[in-house]
């Protein structure tokens, strides 16, 4: 039956990873079409008019950033994916209306820092460096799929060993580091490290950013080297997409054409067909089905199994396992169409267009955890903003801007009431925020949109609106995403496999799941 | 006339140290800075008639072939079962876990069915898991970052060990040492008080939150402690925990060894990088072949050593390495038994372990005050009423109850640990035992509180730290106390140490006194 396929691969999910990896598969001349549910590819990667003529990245206002390999493989400068020369990693501002500025550059970063601690302007250089270092060895482990743990195969392990070696070459101090800094509390790690308390928070919140987590739970280490591991990674022209993430979509969308993919928008997937054992295509909600020697899912892995599988095609350890996949979202989004540029005290326009955080010290950071852990949202979330009209104008009518903001925490549980009610009072809530530190922000709003955890679940089909597919754990990153013995993007049933986030490095908008998956799916079908 | 070996600290790690380096005939000085030996370990007659295990009370990990080897029980030790746990719950119902398996199914059953069908299976899992950890306990942790064969080959044997474990012990294994003890047990039960009052054990030593990733391995001493080779019993001492150092310390004493108690140490002395012998506080000097410190690391090298003779990386380690007592003690003479409104009167269950730990909730309300500084409102605790199993504890008709009470952190945010700090901290554990025993309050005859800065003063554990520094997962195996001296050796020649804070840590388990001993008999020759 397989044999009388009209294609190799059907790819489910037109976000970033799938879009990579279906153009991967083209590439490699794998017969591949990609379904996507919603009328236009890039799932997180989103842009949305939310009032006439004001356009928004949607979800992600930054992407993680993407992974050079990506980038060279598919070509995508020939498909329109071009990047800004910002200097700026990310901002953060103080309530008494000053601004710290984390450059790509550290010693400009040691420079400004100056000012709030002498000691930590000689810190940081080392800090970062240190932290390029780790970060560093952890992406070898993020160009390939992890080994099984069962039969480990050669090529694996390989480069398996091209990391222990890589280890090895590290100074031993940065060896013991690796070791301690991942299951550390982030709050420690930065603790350790520096002294002045909206530098700790400002870095501290990579280590937390979309987790059930705070600074003071063991294991945020973790994430913030995941973060390292992903620059590290990244294209050298620059880390910010010209246009916003949605660019990186089209560009994606554009190779994978180009390489042959067809790619169906408006068509949801339903159920994946399996005829013994097998993996043979899937249906859409119209009831046509697409066959397909092999079938990939670029949705969560709780979604690909527990909605798209039949429960009888899974053996009863696996589903109870996938069930136990913690996926518990805590990110929400607001966005803003301005009638001006607020002026927020402290912040150049070059820092508003790129990433600023509003989150003065760890114990802010932590208090907004603790309200997430009754099931309620942080009455004083941290946000992240940035104005993307400030560096594309076309997002906005002339003076007009478009305000992008996360906030965190927002956990997709709520307790005795639902995120239907506590939209607007959310939207208040960061809207106030905003106003505190720039006077006057909600006299200049023509427009809001307020995205909880539920409206990612309902509308983008992420499970518990996790953003990253499932929570980046110690217990569910590398070999163990998202299950230990399913690390390398194959599943319990022939011919399905994983390419989204919530399979291994899984760290965001990187296309990096996409690529991996695509090297395993390409060698099995070849 | 010269010693073989020093042991600084009479506590049950240095005694058991000194009763295998005895054994083995060396001459062997055991000093004790106060009048009593044991250490945390000790029992003290500390109101007229009332003797208490004024720190640690309960034996679990004891490791059995210390009992057969130092033939402890000859030495007076005798171990008194210690049965099940009694969680009264804010409904006025309660949860009664005993040892007998299926009394305690059919009391799970009360609260549902499904958690008593998981109980078995989680049973028997963590009775593997045990089986897997276990040897780990008496090993020499290997130096991942050496490239010394023995160690590698060590760190292979796991790997191999590990590769041999049936596939879903793996996924145990992993679980435990990467998850948060809430978020393990979520996986196996539903029933919010039995995870809130199972993931206690968790945090106890540790300034961690139930919720906090690092937390879930700790489920595993439960089913690791052994009395007299039978899994999982927890039990008391008869005479208190010090007659569990007393017996170790006749154990020594048979072989050869001098014991000497208020005999404080005010320096440990050495000549060019060799340690040659201490210096007491009252001036004598005594020289031997090794010094083995059994205090922590912030005594023996920041205090009985001077920083210069020590290499910088060291000292930054043992600087970096985190104590922050998070635990109280309040000992209660009593006049009558507490009656619990949820299972009143006189019965077993105050024979058994009582902890107030009703809900998860409780024990994430009572880790924020501590987070932010201040001693837990309504604290979680851990009580025993000793005198019911061993009435030689408490004159005719009366009663000794101890209870450990987290969190009470040593650094308070505003004031210090103070009289009025003292008596507000017993009053809020007295209150909050007095919401399940109402009749507590007229029953106190006398209160002991001891704050983390008593027990620092008192048992010179620094910051009031039991385990001698946190046992969380970045201070834990090669890496305890400090990364690349985890093998009971420090960078002074023939100075080593075998407290709680060297691998596997605390607790009265005896393993880092028999480990170092096994390590320096290999090195030092008579």
């Amino acid at each position: 039956m397989s044999g009388s396929a009209r294609y190799d691969a059907v790819v489910i999910g037109g976000g970033v990873n799938g879009l990579t990896c279906a153009a991967k598969l083209g590439k490699a001349g794998v017969r591949t079409v990609l379904v996507e549910q919603r009328d236009q590819v890039g799932g997180c990667a989103a842009e949305s008019e939310i009032a006439p003529g004001f356009r928004v990245p949607t979800l992600a206002h930054a992407t993680a950033p993407v992974r050079r390999d990506v980038v060279e493989d598919l070509q995508l400068y020939l498909h329109g994916l071009t990047f800004l020369d910002s200097a700026i990693d990310v901002s953060s501002l103080s309530p008494d209306g000053r601004a710290l500025t984390l450059w790509s550059n550290p010693s400009r970063t040691a420079e400004g820092l100056g000012a709030w601690s002498s000691r930590d302007a000689l810190a940081w250089p080392a800090f970062h460096q240190t932290l390029g270092r780790l970060g560093g060895l952890i992406g070898t482990l993020f160009q390939s799929a992890p080994p099984s743990i069962d039969t480990p195969h050669a090529r694996d392990l390989f480069s398996l060993m091209h990391t222990l070696s890589a280890f090895r070459g590290l100074p031993k101090a940065d060896q013991w580091r690796l070791l301690r800094w991942g299951p550390m509390a982030v709050a420690d790690l930065v603790g350790e490290s520096v002294e002045n308390e909206l530098l700790r928070a400002t870095v501290a919140a990579d280590g937390i950013f979309g987790a059930m987590l705070g600074p003071w739970s063991a294991g945020s280490g973790l994430q913030l080297l995941l973060a390292a591991a992903n620059r590290s990674l990244a294209w050298p022209g620059g880390h910010v997409v010209a246009g916003g993430p949605v660019v990186f979509a089209q560009a994606l969308r554009r190779a994978a054409e180009r390489h042959g993919v067809e790619i169906r928008t408006a068509a949801a997937v339903t159920r994946i067909e399996v005829n013994d054992d097998r993996a043979v295509g899937v249906t859409l909600a119209g009831g046509e089905h697409i066959q397909a020697r092999a079938v990939v899912s670029g949705v969560d892995p709780k979604r690909t199994f527990l909605s798209l599988c039949e429960a009888d095609h899974l053996p009863p350890e696996f589903s109870w396992r996938i069930k136990n996949y913690r996926s518990r979202g805590t990110l929400a989004k607001v966005n803003f169409a301005l009638s001006s540029l607020p002026s927020f005290a402290g912040a150049t326009r070059e820092m508003l267009a790129g990433r600023v955080r509003l989150a003065p010290d760890l114990d802010y950071l932590e208090r907004a955890f603790d309200h997430a852990k009754y099931g309620r949202y942080s009455s004083q979330p941290w946000i992240e903003f940035t104005v993307p009209s400030l560096s594309d104008p076309s997002l906005a009518p002339t003076g007009a801007h478009v305000l992008s903001a996360y906030a965190q925490f927002a956990p997709y549980q709520l307790r005795d009431t639902t995120w239907d009610a506590e939209r607007d009072p959310l939207g208040a809530i960061v809207t106030a925020m905003l106003e505190q530190y720039a006077p006057g922000f909600s006299s200049a709003i023509v427009a809001r949109e307020v995205l909880t955890p539920l409206d990612l679940e309902r509308g983008w089909g992420l499970t518990g609106g996790q953003i990253f597919h499932g929570e980046l754990a110690l217990d569910q990153f590398f070999a163990m995403r998202p299950l230990l013995g399913f690390g390398d993007h194959r599943t319990p049933i022939r011919g399905l496999f994983l390419c989204s986030s919530g399979s291994h490095p899984g760290t965001g908008l990187t296309g990096g799941s996409g690529a991996n998956a695509a090297t395993v799916v390409a060698r099995e079908l070849a | 006339m010269k010693y073989d070996a020093i042991i600084i600290g009479g506590g049950h790690n240095g005694l058991t140290c000194a009763a295998y380096l005895a054994r083995a005939g060396r001459k062997v000085l055991v000093l004790e800075r106060r009048h009593v030996l044991g250490g945390a370990a000790v029992t003290e007659e500390v109101f007229p008639g009332f003797k208490f295990s004024v720190c640690s009370y309960v034996v679990s990990l004891l490791r059995p072939e210390i009992i057969r080897e130092l033939d402890l029980p000859r030495h007076g030790m005798e171990l008194l079962p210690l049965d099940g746990t009694m969680t009264p719950m804010s409904n006025g119902d309660y949860l009664w876990r005993v040892n007998d398996h299926d009394k305690t199914r059919r009391e799970i059953a009360r609260h549902s069915r499904l958690d008593a069908e998981a109980y078995d299976e989680y049973g028997k899992a963590m009775v593997e898991m045990g089986r897997f950890a276990k040897p780990i306990m008496g090993m020499l942790p290997p130096d991942p970052t050496s490239l010394d064969p023995r160690g590698l080959l060590e760190l292979l044997g796991m790997g191999r060990r590990f590769r041999d474990m049936r596939f879903h012990d793996k996924v145990n294994q992993v679980q435990l040492l990467t998850m948060s003890a809430v978020d393990f047990l979520d996986q196996w039960f539903e029933t919010d008080v039995l995870k809130a009052t199972m993931s206690a054990s968790g945090i106890i030593g540790t300034f961690l939150g139930v919720r906090s990733p690092g937390t879930a391995y700790v489920l595993l001493h439960h089913y690791m402690g052994e009395i007299d080779g039978a899994f999982r019993s927890w039990g008391l001492s008869r005479g208190g925990t010090g007659a569990v150092s007393n017996a170790i310390a006749a154990a020594a004493r048979e072989f050869g060894a001098d014991i000497r108690t208020e005999a404080a140490v005010a320096q440990i002395l050495s000549k060019n990088g060799r340690a040659t012998g201490v210096a007491l506080v009252n001036g004598d000097e005594i020289h031997a072949k090794v010094v083995v410190s059994s205090v922590d690391p912030n005594l023996t090298f920041l205090k009985f050593m001077n920083e210069r003779d020590l290499p910088p990386d060291f000292v930054e380690g043992v600087k970096r390495y985190k104590y922050r007592g998070s635990s109280g003690k309040v000992n209660l003479a009593l006049d009558g038994l507490p009656n619990f409104t949820c299972l009143p009167g006189v019965g077993p269950h105050l024979r058994g372990a009582i902890s107030i730990s009703p809900s998860i909730d409780y024990m994430e309300r009572a880790y924020d005050d501590a987070k932010y500084g201040k001693f837990s409102s309504r604290p979680y605790m851990d009580m025993v009423i000793p005198s019911l199993t061993d009435p030689s504890l408490a004159p005719p008709g009366k009663h000794v109850m101890s209870c450990f009470v987290q969190y009470a952190p040593y650094h308070l945010r505003d004031g210090v640990w103070d009289d009025r700090q003292r008596e507000a901290f017993g009053d809020a554990v007295i209150n909050a035992i007095a919401e399940y025993a109402p009749n507590i309050k007229d029953n106190i005859l006398h209160r002991q509180v001891l704050t983390p800065l008593d027990i620092e003063r008192e048992f010179g554990l620094t910051e009031g730290n039991i385990f001698q520094g946190e046992l969380t997962l970045e201070q834990l195996f090669f890496l305890r106390p400090v990364p690349g001296y985890a093998q009971y050796a420090t960078p002074i020649d023939r100075l080593y140490m075998c407290g709680s804070a060297t691998h596997p840590g605390g607790g009265i388990m005896g393993a880092p006194g028999r480990n170092a001993a096994t390590r320096i008999l290999k090195e030092v020759s008579r």
